[in-house]
């Protein structure tokens, strides 16, 4: 299969959910602009960097600076969720810092959203978005999906459940990383879309047949070696896993219409309507920045005309939820429900 | 003076921050103002060292002559515990810091286990030799601390695979520590907060490399080392099982060095 018509199969298969159909194969808006098409960045840009991705924000950001000589670029960096809580304070203080946040996860941009903090993305930028990503005050710069790793060796695909909240009702032991970050964002997920009481008894109901990981490569891992039948991971575990072991008995099966094949993104968004903040954000929708986060940390590009990872499952077929993403940054509840659950 | 710093800080983050802080807290219990002005006690330290050293060698020596029951290898921890240098030490070399808890142990433990007056000696030039490199770490660090050195704080710059097997090599050394001081727990969350703050972060690059090497560090962090931890296991197991674990990491670290040069430009 063609890189273009496993584009076209995941987007039929329906990947996007609210993020709609052919928004990851072509769409009707321009390509990713080269780097080559944008102004170079002149004047002095105060960023705030979540940490993620192994380091891989930073070499694009190094990148930019290297292009970039009379760019002057103050970063400050911390863990998504502190940077947004330091965000809000700071413009509640009246002493905002910052003209751009980039986070690793889109719930600590609606926290910054929420506190009416974020400028309005540029159409220049805002067109060459993947349809569906088209947010008003922010643009997703890379996104991840949850899966559902098995073993091939142990089960055959159709003894997955096409539902998250059938999973307990199966007799499929299931290897899960609740401390985990992606997880709780999932959790947070199914209780937007199912209700408390749901997740509440989804989770119990889970325990009973759950292995815990201490972090969700340990889960994909831990599938591999057939500690268990299947697992809950951001697909980029297993793609990683594959890369180092391509014999590894390992294949992505993906929920559909629910919170189990969740699309979540890392994004970013301009603090001061300036032309250099807003130029700044259109660097990190060029098509090289986009293939580089795709090729190196296996993250699924949200800009037009930039090919997938390599590895995604040909016949993928996910069915993404309905849900804005910034609603899950309000962790908190699904915190306390986990830990009422005995999960935590 | 004396503070103790709440438990979860006692773990990763007190450790990253040790290097270049001019520190106002210690891990393990009480701290004096004197770590703030190391200089004006280097005199004192020495002294400290030297007495040290010589009390143990009174108590190896009355081993050697009248065996394990004319000594109490309690007292090796107390007279540790009770030294200003203990301080400041712990604040600035946490590496040397752990080297000496391992002296102590190496030296009760082989008195404990009746083990020839010989091996005794091993254990004991073991740990003068740690408490003079302690000694020769804090003297760097009173000449930086008066030169003004200050810490550039967490927020200077890109963490590279290499600098976070770094901070792992330093966590673990961390790890030995609370565990002869009988911090189980402390110890064990340092190992979970390790995993899931620093070599989380290193292994999607590391296993395209050498997923077996991921895969045994894997359960080094979730199984392995825990689990002695949580079965009591003697501090020299414990010891030698992150000395283990260090030279996987060393392997690590060369392996996401080449990748750093391997890696593709951006633009």
């Amino acid at each position: 299969m063609e890189r273009r018509e496993l584009l076209r199969g995941l987007a039929a298969l329906g990947l996007l959910g609210s993020w709609p159909m052919g928004a990851l194969g072509a769409g009707d808006a321009g390509d990713a602009v080269s780097v080559d098409e944008l102004p170079e960045l002149e004047g002095e840009l105060t960023l705030y960097l979540g940490r993620g991705e192994g380091g891989l924000y930073e070499d694009v950001i190094e990148a930019i600076r290297k292009r970039n000589p009379k760019l002057t670029l103050n970063i400050r960096r911390g863990p998504t969720v502190a940077l947004a809580n330091t965000l809000v304070a700071e413009a509640e203080a009246s002493a905002q810092q910052a003209d751009l946040f980039w986070a690793v996860d889109s719930g600590s941009l609606g926290l910054v959203s929420e506190a009416g903090l974020a400028k309005p993305v540029r159409e220049e930028a805002r067109s060459h978005l993947r349809e569906g990503f088209r947010y008003e005050d922010w643009a997703p710069v890379s996104g991840r999906v949850r899966t559902l790793p098995y073993n091939p060796d142990r089960l055959e695909p159709k003894q997955i459940p096409e539902s998250i909240m059938a999973l307990p009702d199966t007799d499929l032991s299931v290897g899960w990383a609740p401390a985990y970050g992606s997880f709780q964002s999932f959790v947070t997920a199914m209780r937007l879309l199912e209700g408390d009481a749901a997740t509440r008894d989804w989770l119990r109901g889970m325990k009973a047949r759950t292995r815990q990981y201490a972090g969700e490569l340990g889960v994909v891992m831990g599938v591999s070696r057939g500690e268990v039948d299947i697992g809950l991971a951001n697909h980029y575990y297993t793609l990683r896993l594959k890369a180092g072991q391509p014999d590894a008995p390992l294949e992505l099966a993906f929920t559909k219409d629910d919170a189990g094949s969740l699309l979540n993104a890392s994004g970013v968004m301009a603090l001061r309507d300036t032309d250099l903040a807003h130029n700044f954000i259109r660097y990190l929708l060029t098509q090289e920045v986009q293939s580089y986060l795709a090729s190196e940390a296996y993250e699924i590009p949200m800009v037009e005309g930039v090919a997938l990872p390599e590895g995604l499952p040909e016949a993928a077929s996910a069915n993404p939820p309905s849900i804005e993403l910034t609603r899950l940054a309000d962790v908190r509840p699904t915190l306390t429900l986990m830990r009422d659950a005995g999960v935590l | 003076m004396t503070t103790r710093i709440p438990a979860p800080l006692t773990s990763m983050a007190l450790v990253l921050l040790f290097a270049a802080m001019p520190v106002t807290a210690l891990a393990s219990g009480e701290i004096g103002d004197h770590v703030e002005d190391l200089k004006a006690h280097l005199g004192e330290y020495d002294s400290e060292v030297k007495d040290f050293n010589a009390k143990v060698d009174g108590l190896v020596d009355s081993y050697a002559e009248k065996g394990g029951e004319s000594v109490n290898t309690a007292k090796l921890i107390e007279w540790w515990e009770d030294v200003k240098f203990h301080a400041a030490v712990e604040v600035n070399y946490v590496p040397v810091y752990a080297s000496i808890w391992q002296g102590i142990y190496g030296v009760k433990e082989a008195i404990d286990e009746g083990k020839a007056a010989a091996e005794v000696r091993k254990q004991q030039r073991a740990l003068e030799q740690a408490m003079w490199k302690g000694m020769g770490a804090v003297m760097l660090a009173a000449k930086n601390q008066a030169d003004g050195g200050t810490s550039e704080g967490d927020d200077s710059g890109k963490v590279s695979g290499s600098d976070a097997v770094d901070r792992i090599l330093t966590n673990l050394d961390e790890v030995t520590i609370e565990y002869a001081e009988n911090e189980s727990e402390e110890a064990t969350e340092i190992i979970h907060n390790t995993y899931l703050n620093l070599f989380e972060g290193i292994e999607g690059a590391l296993i395209e490399q050498d997923a077996e090497l991921v895969e045994d560090l894997e359960k080094d962090f979730n199984v392995g080392l825990p689990k002695l931890i949580e079965n009591g296991a003697s501090v020299s197991e414990v010891t030698d099982y992150v000395k283990a674990m260090k030279k996987k990491l060393k392997r690590a670290q060369k392996l996401l060095e080449k990748g750093e040069q391997d890696k593709k430009d951006v633009f």
